[in-house]
Formats: structure tokens, C-alpha cells, sequence
């Protein structure tokens, strides 16, 4: 306390007229005097407010500190709350510098920099960065560029500072460093803008999506897809053409979609997608074709369907390939109507796999009952026993007792029992299902037990007969 | 919709057979009457007459809160001496506060401080507590009075006073500081503190100002948040940069 109490001394030094009113503070602090608010007078609210900030009472303190935030204004008042930054122990240097944040005046900002750049304490020199975002400008920003490559509080501070900071060339500031700064830098000012919603940045964020570097061009294309529109599609073409395939291709894709799909001027975007999506290479048009297929509707059916009409083999077989990797299955009667003409085999695994993993999806498209016929449909077309397998692997996802009775039958075919027993067992796990329907059940499992030789289906059934639970064993952690 | 009297004989008629929970259907068209008259004094003043009319000894609770509801919406002074028959009831005393309290005519004031005179107990904590929500400045006296008393009905002045905050009520709680009965003490700090929140807001800061000090440096035991609230108004009241 007495240690405090000199500091707060050399602080005052400062602000001379206020030496004898805080040295009357600090004797109140050092003999725990009560020191009330009429004591303190003659008094005016800079003054008292002081006063306040000194008291070790945390709700006398949140009284000063309420009064900065929102009164004694003017930049005297703000320069004198300011000068006492220095003087105070860490834990009060934040509180003020969070009222002074709170208080929106830019004349503290000098002395926020100034702590950001001396305190030896990480909380504090958060708290002075995320001050310096909230009273800051352009001025500011190259502190806060510094700030983003501290320490991890410091960091969070920073970058949510560069969100907030105001002032005229500010966001010119930030989009010059989003140019030349290093890479991880670069990202985060990408979706630093896109956090600000700065649409005058989004040409420079369109042009950084076929950025060399891979985290740049993820930062641009996330960013993209927060807030692009139909102007910046051709670039978010070449950055998905440019993305790593994988998971950096699958986000460029996802963001590309949510243009064409949900952002404002989404069908224009759509549009333009689709329309420089058809005079494209064929490599290229490969690497789009999920994302026509993602972005879906009757354009994209048309293009599609243009492609599997050419004479051209190639172009059929893309056009094949971007309807089999589509979405939902609104193109499932195309597909059977496909499989039913198709004479190539290659052609015909291409659309029977696709089927068979489009019938069930958990999308708005098909009901249960439709997803079951899309389904059984899909097996009479089945020339092979390894497709009839994959058909009755896929059908446990759909959980109704339709499913189980067309399973059922399956478990007779010596070629097919084991994908049947395997999706009786998983339709049974689902309790509801199988206590509502549990003689047909019960049968089912019984010829599981008698068929199978697979010990964890075998245990399954078992415990589903008697009506226990069984947990599935999660993954192996990876390394 | 025009205001029909003779359309209502049969609602009021229902009316006096209402009980709670009972069907509510044929009160409908006295609601809608009640809209209706709005902009007809004529009107108005028949229907207040006929729903007033049903007040009375034998009146149920049930018709009785019914009708002094209505009457909190369209009474005048026409209807105060009904009402203020009711306030020595136990059983109809808060319903006739409860129209008194909104209808706007003084003579619905003068009521409620008479009966303030003439009850007790719970019944004379009602009054002040109208009176207080009317912010009738003209029961300061009569308030001032009752803040050495019994200490429930001291508490209730206190906060009533605090809600009227006129300079007079200022003046009443300032002189009774040294009040012992604790609860009637911190309910007397409390209302002063209401007195000098309302004069920060009125921007009579210097008025504000010496009742926060006076509470600040008050050396009657005084709640630890009455202190900061009153070095709160204090630093409010010196703080001429910003409005109250």
C-alpha cells in the first residue's frame, strides 16, 4: 500500500492541482481512514474522480471509474485521467485503461501506446491494445500490426482492435499491411477486413484468393464467402482452381457456394458461375464440377445435362461425374433413368455409387419412405453382388421397419447375408425402432446369431434381443 | 362504434351476477362501450353514472373490482364519492384506491386524504401508497406526521415521500433523520436518496448536492451501498459536463 501510495504520489506531479486532494487519498488508504465524498471537497468531478480510483474498495473505485466512462468529459479531463496510467499497479491500470477504452476519447490514446509499449505485464498490455482499438486511428495502426505477432492475450487484443479502430485511412492502413506483411500476418488482416465488412477492400481480398501462399488464399476466400457478391466470383473461381486439393479446395468450394447460394446477389453470382464455369478448360472444369454440383438449381442441371448430351466422350463423362457428385437427390430419377440406358460399365458403377449414396442423405429432398423406394429401385438395377452389398449396407440409415423387412430377405442369399446381418444389427441399435417393432426384431436378430460369424455383430445382437444398450468404440486417436 | 346506453341494460344486468371465472362473454360489450365513450363526454358521463350506480353495500368483490377497473378508465369526479365509500371497506378499500389513484380529478385526491386520516393498519399504508402514486404534494403534512409512528406505516411515508420528492417533501425527510425505529430510518435514507436522484434530473444540482452530502457525512449508521450511492450523486452532481 505504501508502495502504491508513492507511486501515486510521483503521478501527481503531473497534475499539481490535484497533489493535495490524492495525497489526502493516500492517507486514507495507509491509515484505512473512511474517507467520504464531502471530506474530499473542495472538490470538482476530474478531482473526485481520482480520488475514487485510488480507494481499495472495489465499488468505491467502480464509481470513479463510472464516471470516466461516461461523464467529466472533455480532454483535460481525459488528459488527467490518462497521465495516471503510469502510476498504478497492473490490476488498476487495466480497469482504467477499460474506462478509458469505454470513454471514446482519442486524447487518452498517446498514453495507452505508451503503456502497450513499457508494461512488462501481458493482461495490461491487452488491455492497453484493446484501448488503442477503441480510441484509435489510423495513427494506431501500426501498433496494433505489432501487436498481432505478441504474446496470445495481446494478439486476441490486437486483432479485435483492428475490427473496431475508426478513423479516416485506417482501413487503407490495415489494407496496405494486408499486402506486404508476412504470410500468417496477411491472413488475419484478410478476415480482420471482412470482420469490418470493408466492401472497398474486397478487390484487394479477391485478388490475394490466388495468392501463392496457402494461408493467404484460405484467409481471402473465407473472407470472400463473408461477404463477396457476384463481382468477385471469377476470382473466387481461380482461387478454387488454385487451391490445394483437399481441405483447402473443400472450404474455396464452400465458400464460393455460399456467393452463389446465400450472399447478396446470389443468383447473379450463380450466374456468373455457371457461365465461366462453361468456357473453362476440362481440367479446370473437372476441378469444378463438385462445385457446380454444391451450388446446384436448374442451370446447373442444364449445364449438366448439356454435357452428357455432347458427342464428345470426355465431356459426357464430366458431365456424368458432376451429376453423380450432386448434393441432394432432386437427380435421382436422371440417375436411374442413366443407369437404366447405360451399357458401359464404368459408366454404370459411376451412377449405381452414386445412387447408393445419395438415396439416404439427411438432406429435405426424400422422405423416408422415397429415400427406401429410391433405394430399391437402385437394387433391381443391381448386376452384381458387390453392388447389392453396398445397397444394403447404405439402407441402416434409413430407420424405419420398411427398411428391416427389405433387409430381411437378404439374409437367406449366402452372397448377402453378412451386409444384411450388419444392417439389422445397426436398425436395432436405434431402441425406439426396435422396441416398437420387437417380435420382427427379435426374429431378425435371431438369424443374425444363427448366420454370422462376425464377433461384434454377434455381440450386438445379443444385447439388442435383450434389450441392452451397446456403445459403439470410438476411433483410435490419430499418432 | 357509437355508444349505445340501451344496448348495455343487459351486459350490466349479466354484470351484477359476475363472478371470477365465470364467462366473461356478456362483458364484452361493456369493454367495447368503455373504448367507445372516449371522445363523448356525454357518453361518457352516462356510462360512468350506470357503472358507478352498481357500486355499493352488497356489491360482490368480483363486480366490484370489475366495475372500478372501468371506472379508473372513464371516472371523474362524479364517481369519487362512490368510491370513497369504499375505502374504509376491507374487502373493496384497495379496488376504490386502485380507480381513485388514476382518476385525475383533485377531488379523488382529497378522498384518499381523508380516508388516510380516518384508517389504520393496512388500509391507511394503501392510502399513502395512492397518494404516493398520484404524487400528491398536498399530503406532505399529513405524511410528515406519521414518520415518528407506528414503523410499518412510517416506512410506508418514507417511501411515499421519496416518490412525491416536492421541496417540502425534501424538507420533511431532512428533519427526520434522527428517527430511531431502524427500519423507519434506512427507509427515510432511501427516500432521500430518491428526492436528490430526482433533483440531479431536474438539474437543481446544488439541491441534489446537499442532500447526497448530507447523507455522505452522515454519522447515523447507514448501509454501505447508501453511502456509495450518495458518493455517486455527489460526483454526478459536480460533474457539470454531462446532463443528469
Amino acid at each position: 500500500m505504501r508502495r502504491f501510495a508513492r507511486r501515486f504520489h510521483g503521478a501527481v506531479a503531473l497534475t499539481a492541482p490535484l497533489v493535495a486532494l490524492v495525497c489526502h487519498a493516500c492517507l486514507a488508504c495507509v491509515t484505512q481512514r473512511v474517507v467520504t465524498a464531502a471530506e474530499a471537497a473542495p472538490q470538482n468531478a476530474v478531482q473526485m474522480a481520482v480520488v475514487f480510483l485510488a480507494k481499495d474498495d472495489v465499488a468505491q473505485r467502480s464509481i470513479g471509474l463510472d464516471r470516466i466512462r461516461y461523464g467529466t468529459k472533455g480532454e483535460a479531463a481525459t488528459r488527467t485521467f490518462a497521465s495516471l496510467l503510469p502510476t498504478l499497479a497492473p490490476g488498476r491500470q487495466i480497469e482504467l485503461l477499460a474506462a478509458l477504452a469505454d470513454r471514446g476519447d482519442h486524447t487518452a490514446v498517446a498514453a495507452a501506446v505508451a503503456l502497450a509499449g513499457t508494461s512488462t505485464d501481458e493482461a495490461v498490455k491487452a488491455a492497453a491494445v484493446r484501448c488503442i482499438g477503441a480510441i484509435g486511428g489510423a495513427a494506431e495502426v501500426r501498433v496494433l500490426l505489432q501487436s498481432l505477432t505478441a504474446s496470445d492475450l495481446e494478439k486476441a487484443a490486437a486483432r479485435r482492435g483492428l475490427v473496431v479502430v475508426g478513423g479516416q485511412n485506417t482501413v487503407a492502413a490495415i489494407m496496405a499491411a494486408a499486402k506486404s506483411a508476412e504470410p500468417g500476418v496477411r491472413a488475419t488482416l484478410l478476415e480482420i477486413l471482412a470482420d469490418r465488412r470493408e466492401r472497398s477492400a474486397l478487390a484487394d481480398i479477391a485478388a490475394a484468393a490466388s495468392d501463392d501462399n496457402a494461408v493467404v488464399r484460405t484467409a481471402a476466400m473465407r473472407s470472400l464467402g463473408r461477404m463477396g457478391g457476384p463481382d468477385q466470383v471469377a476470382a473466387m473461381v481461380q482461387g478454387v482452381l488454385k487451391a490445394a486439393a483437399g481441405a483447402e479446395r473443400d472450404e474455396a468450394e464452400r465458400s464460393l457456394v455460399v456467393v452463389c447460394t446465400q450472399n447478396s446477389g446470389k443468383d447473379l453470382a450463380a450466374a456468373l458461375f455457371l457461365k465461366q464455369f462453361k468456357s473453362i478448360d476440362d481440367s479446370s472444369c473437372e476441378t469444378l464440377l463438385p462445385t457446380v454440383g454444391r451450388v446446384g438449381g436448374l442451370a446447373a442441371v442444364a449445364i449438366v445435362e448439356g454435357m452428357i448430351a455432347d458427342p464428345d466422350a470426355a465431356k459426357r463423362k464430366l458431365g456424368l461425374t458432376a451429376l453423380t457428385r450432386w448434393p441432394d437427390a432432386s437427380v435421382s430419377e436422371r440417375l436411374l433413368d442413366l443407369l437404366g440406358k447405360a451399357k458401359d460399365p464404368a459408366e454404370r458403377e459411376l451412377l449405381l455409387g452414386s445412387l447408393i449414396r445419395i438415396a439416404p442423405l439427411p438432406d429435405n429432398k426424400l422422405n423416408d419412405k422415397q429415400k427406401l423406394e429410391l433405394l430399391e429401385k437402385t437394387m433391381a438395377l443391381c448386376q452384381r453382388d458387390e453392388d447389392r452389398r453396398r445397397v444394403l449396407e447404405r439402407a441402416n440409415a434409413i430407420r424405419m421397419i420398411e427398411t428391416l423387412r427389405f433387409v430381411v430377405p437378404y439374409l437367406e442369399d449366402p452372397n448377402l447375408a453378412e451386409p444384411a446381418c450388419l444392417s439389422v444389427v445397426e436398425l436395432a441399435h436405434h431402441r425406439n425402432l426396435r422396441d416398437a417393432h420387437k417380435d420382427e426384431f427379435t426374429k431378425a436378430l435371431d438369424r443374425v446369431l444363427a448366420l454370422t460369424k462376425n464377433e461384434e455383430l454377434l455381440e450386438r445382437a445379443s444385447r439388442y434381443k435383450e434389450g441392452q444398450t451397446w456403445e459403439r468404440k470410438k476411433p483410435a486417436a490419430k499418432g | 362504434m357509437a355508444y349505445d346506453s340501451a344496448s348495455l341494460d343487459k351486459p350490466l344486468e349479466a354484470l351484477k351476477a359476475f363472478d371470477w371465472g365465470g364467462d366473461a362473454a356478456p362483458l364484452q360489450a361493456i369493454d367495447a362501450a368503455v373504448i367507445a365513450v372516449h371522445a363523448d363526454p356525454a357518453a361518457r358521463a352516462n356510462l360512468e353514472k350506470r357503472l358507478a350506480g352498481l357500486l355499493g353495500a352488497g356489491t360482490s368483490q368480483p363486480v366490484t373490482e370489475y366495475v372500478c377497473r372501468k371506472l379508473s378508465m372513464i371516472g371523474t369526479a362524479a364517481s369519487v364519492p362512490t368510491l370513497a365509500a369504499l375505502l374504509p371497506e376491507k374487502d373493496h378499500s384497495h379496488m376504490a384506491r386502485f380507480a381513485l389513484e388514476r382518476i385525475a380529478a383533485p377531488e379523488a385526491a382529497a378522498a384518499l386524504r381523508q380516508a388516510l386520516a380516518a384508517v389504520q393498519g393496512d388500509l391507511k399504508i394503501g392510502m399513502i401508497s395512492s397518494l404516493a402514486g398520484r404524487g400528491d404534494a398536498a399530503c406532505v403534512p399529513m405524511l410528515a406526521g406519521l414518520l415518528a409512528g407506528e414503523s410499518r406505516t412510517a416506512v410506508a411515508a418514507a417511501d411515499a415521500l421519496g416518490r412525491i420528492h416536492t421541496p417540502e417533501a425534501v424538507q420533511v425527510l431532512a428533519a427526520a433523520t434522527s428517527i430511531g425505529d431502524k427500519p423507519a430510518a434506512a427507509a427515510i435514507v432511501n427516500a432521500r436518496l430518491a428526492c436528490a436522484e430526482s433533483l440531479l434530473r431536474q438539474g437543481k444540482r446544488p439541491e441534489a448536492l446537499s442532500v447526497y452530502n448530507s447523507i455522505a457525512a452522515g454519522s447515523e449508521p447507514t448501509a454501505s451501498f447508501t453511502r456509495l450511492a450518495a458518493e455517486r450523486g455527489i460526483l454526478a452532481c459536480l460533474d457539470t459536463t454531462t446532463s443528469p
